[in-house]
């Protein structure tokens, strides 16, 4: 069952783009984007290997279940409730940043608090379902969804409209010195593996993780269309004013047959879905780490009882979202962005590595 | 006995009591006519009582026909099912002698196929086992007879190969069928509301009349339900393919028929987000489509006079009436019916500016493309699936659909048939591979 891994996977590095990595990283075109960007390469790919091998080696077992085993109950809280709080606030950017796009471009005429108030409600419902549910939600919506998206960015790349001139002189900064926040930023395109650390419950006991290649591989082709392409349609200089900077990108194109016109309309609705996706698991995630902290919790993928507390935290979720967005606007959440991008690239390398040493050394002492 | 039997039922003219003798004995018979053949009650019992050629109460004893019956408390059911109750000697004995009436050797109607077998399972349970034995001889095809409904007593068999059935699929539809308080279960929809919950909105239970498809779902070791008066038996566990699955695609040429798989599924989505669409591209977002087509549009209910989710509405009550009209009404006045309305719908409520004549198209379509799915119990579901679309359709647009959308896919994922996955896209392609979600035993 790779595919399942691979989902988690997709579906990370094609949403880069809610949580504003490519601007980030167009912000730093000039001094070390690029430099970064293959950093970030190394960093995402060699994270992603050291947890896949963490994961294999307790199949079955979600992220809490693997720390109780190493740590004392007193630790491990602080560190799940940490995580919950990061899974959330990724979420939370994406959803609110949607809300907001969909102001822009969809509705107009009502608020985005009221969108963000729809999004929220579903993704409450989408988050409280079983694990089991969540991943088989996943699938289904990344099947629909993945081969209008790939469509549409194979359309970007070949369209004629595209300026290479402006891509090679950009790419001519690859000597400058890399940076931390663009590192973060590109890595956070890698960094779809960690959502195992809740779905590896899912995994059966005779599990191994084939193709890992494919990691490095589709995420740095994501990545250099997500950076390279927006550069060749506005240009050099023009392409840092644009926040949203793919929705943009998607207006300048044109489909010539059919119903719809323009891309950036079948662009939104497809992201509409990633976004809902993404922050359904990522909510799902963020209840299960929560859940985890209380001793009587037994982790159950497929629980056909939703239990109340899932409704409980979710609501809060959604509340912490929407006073979020009442009192903040995109400039602060474009800065909020990209601090949890830095902080989430030391806070997974952390785990990860914590998580590595402890199984080796737990595999040392169950082999003696 | 005979006065007890009395004394239970109410005062009816087709219970027969009678005492007789002969030169060894006396016995006593209660049946009631109606509900029996009485050749059968004249040749099992009262011809060899009268003849005398061996003791009767030999007869009795020695045919595992007649049944000793200990406990008096189950006189009145045993009679009520047709059997003939007789007392030999301080015992009492059932005989079997019902007579049901039922259609004769019945055709497909609900579910047909162009290519496949034209032969319906049967009203009478006996006669659907035949069937279905006939069509699936083999040795591991295990049945379990249980009653429901605590007034009907319907009779209800459990179908299943012994070899490819998921125990636990069996143990849950058990525990199931035991849980169940009705008191009259007279339809096999009856029995699948009642099994898979009342307010799901997607069935998870194949209802069906197509022996062909009963036997191929015990060779994929799925469980069968009949049920004693009704001509439809129950499948499960299913999944979401099942029910978009026509017998035919097994028959007819290979190309076509996943051509049509793939129109069904077109189909459904069609029917469920056309009138949702509609509304939000009129209302919220007209710049989705290519100029000319939302000019033509806007063009074609330049004279409608009111918001577009008010045609919307006009439209599909004229069409679920219409329908509903050409179901109800007796079949010879039926086709008027849709004249009437197909005339109605097509020309004047356009031209009197009702509605736009794009919304007739749209309608005709959620119309059509509702009537492509095989299953009759889903394609009901699926009809009514695009009134929850229509609400945050008015409400957001198509932010709205597409968010109502995701919600559908969420309730869809989350819905499982007796424990197993209902919508998936496929699961372990071989049957040694694991499956995500299984639990390591510790």
């Amino acid at each position: 069952m790779n595919r399942y891994f691979y989902y988690n996977v997709f579906l990370g590095s094609m949403l880069n783009l809610m949580l504003y990595v490519p601007h980030i990283l167009i912000k730093y075109r000039y001094n070390g984007a690029i430099s970064s960007m293959l950093v970030a390469v190394a960093i995402g790919t060699g994270l992603a290997y050291l947890f896949t091998t963490v994961t294999q080696a307790f199949p079955g077992k979600g992220l809490p279940e693997i720390l109780y085993i190493f740590f004392p109950r007193a630790i491990v809280i602080p560190i799940l409730l940490f995580l919950a709080a990061m899974w959330y606030v990724a979420s939370a950017i994406a959803i609110i940043a949607y809300a907001v796009l969909i102001n822009r471009f969809f509705n107009p005429d009502t608020s985005a608090i009221i969108v963000l108030g729809l999004l929220t409600l579903v993704c409450i419902y989408g988050a409280t379902r079983s694990t089991l549910s969540v991943m088989f939600m996943m699938e289904m919506g990344l099947i629909i969804n993945t081969p209008l998206i790939l469509f549409i960015l194979m359309k970007s790349v070949r369209s004629e409209n595209i300026s290479w001139d402006a891509i090679r002189t950009i790419a001519n900064y690859w000597n400058q010195m890399p940076q931390l926040t663009p590192i973060a930023a590109a890595s956070y395109i890698f960094t779809g593996y960690i959502n195992f650390s809740i779905y590896n419950r899912l995994t059966p006991p005779n599990f191994r993780l084939k193709f890992r290649w494919m990691i490095p591989v589709f995420c740095t082709v994501i990545m250099l269309i997500s950076f390279f392409v927006p550069i060749g349609f506005h240009g050099t200089e023009t392409v840092v004013h644009y926040i949203y900077l793919w929705s943009v990108t998607s207006d300048s194109l044109i489909m010539n047959y059919g119903f719809i016109e323009r891309v950036i309309f079948v662009f939104l609705i497809l992201y509409l879905n990633l976004t809902l996706i993404y922050t359904t698991s990522g909510w799902h995630q963020a209840i299960e780490m929560i859940k985890s902290c209380f001793p009587s919790n037994k982790p159950d993928v497929d629980q056909r009882e939703i239990p109340w507390i899932n409704w409980a935290i979710a609501t809060l979720f959604a509340i912490v979202s929407l006073l979020y967005l009442h009192f903040f606007d995109e400039k602060e959440s474009f800065k909020l962005a990209s601090a949890w991008l830095v902080l989430r690239l030391f806070a997974e390398a952390g785990t990860v590595f914590l998580l590595f040493g402890m199984t080796l050394r737990y595999r040392r002492k169950s082999s003696l | 006995m005979l006065n007890r039997i009395t004394t239970l039922f109410a005062e009816a003219k087709d219970l027969n009591t009678y005492r007789m003798s002969n030169k060894e004995m006396v016995i006593e018979i209660a049946y009631i006519s109606s509900l029996c053949d009485e050749s059968k009650v004249s040749d099992f019992i009262l011809v060899p009582f009268q003849k005398e050629l061996q003791p009767f109460d030999d007869i009795v004893e020695r045919n595992p026909q007649f049944q000793i019956i200990q406990d008096p408390a189950m006189w009145a059911s045993i009679i009520l099912r047709g059997f003939v109750l007789l007392s030999v000697k301080g015992r009492i004995y059932a005989l079997d002698t019902a007579r049901i009436i039922r259609n004769e050797t019945p055709a497909t109607q609900v579910e047909t196929a162009i290519l496949g077998p034209q032969l319906a399972l049967s009203e009478d349970m006996v006669d659907s086992i035949n069937i279905i034995r006939s069509r699936y001889p083999s040795p591991e095809l295990a049945m379990e007879e249980k009653t429901i409904g605590s007034m009907s007593h319907t009779r209800i068999m459990i179908l299943y190969d012994n070899r490819h059935v998921d125990p636990n699929v069996l143990s849950e539809v058990r525990s199931k069928l035991q849980s169940i308080r009705i008191d009259f279960l007279n339809a096999a929809g009856q029995l699948e509301r009642k099994l898979s919950g009342k307010l799901g909105l997607l069935p998870t239970i194949i209802i069906t009349e197509r022996p062909d498809r009963v036997a191929n779902s015990l060779q994929r070791g799925k469980i069968v339900l009949l049920l004693q008066g009704t001509m439809f038996a129950l499948i499960m566990p299913a999944t979401f393919y099942e029910f978009m699955h026509a017998v035919d695609d097994n028959y007819d040429s290979f190309w076509m028929t996943r051509m049509l798989i793939l129109l069904r599924y077109f189909g459904v989505i069609l029917t469920i987000t056309m009138p949702a669409l509609y509304i939000a591209v009129i209302s919220y977002n007209p710049e989705l489509f290519r100029v000319q087509l939302a000019f033509s549009i806007a063009g074609s209910r330049s004279a409608v006079p009111y918001p577009s989710f008010i045609e919307v509405f006009i439209m599909l009550f004229m069409i679920e009436s219409l329908i509903e009209a050409s179901l109800r009404l007796p079949k010879y006045i039926g086709s008027t019916a849709t004249t009437v309305g197909g005339l109605i719908l097509g020309q004047a409520a356009q031209q009197a500016g009702l509605v736009s004549s794009i919304m007739i198209i749209v309608t005709s379509v959620v119309a059509i493309s509702n009537f492509v799915v095989p299953v009759n119990n889903m394609s009901i579901s699926i009809r009514f699936m695009k009134y929850p679309l229509i609400v945050p359709a008015i409400f957001f647009g198509l932010t709205g659909v597409t968010v109502g959308i995701f919600a559908l896919l969420c309730y869809m994922t989350h819905l499982r048939s007796f424990g197993k996955p209902y919508f998936r896209i496929f699961g372990p392609i071989k049957a040694y591979t694991s499956d995500i979600g299984q639990v390591s035993e510790e």
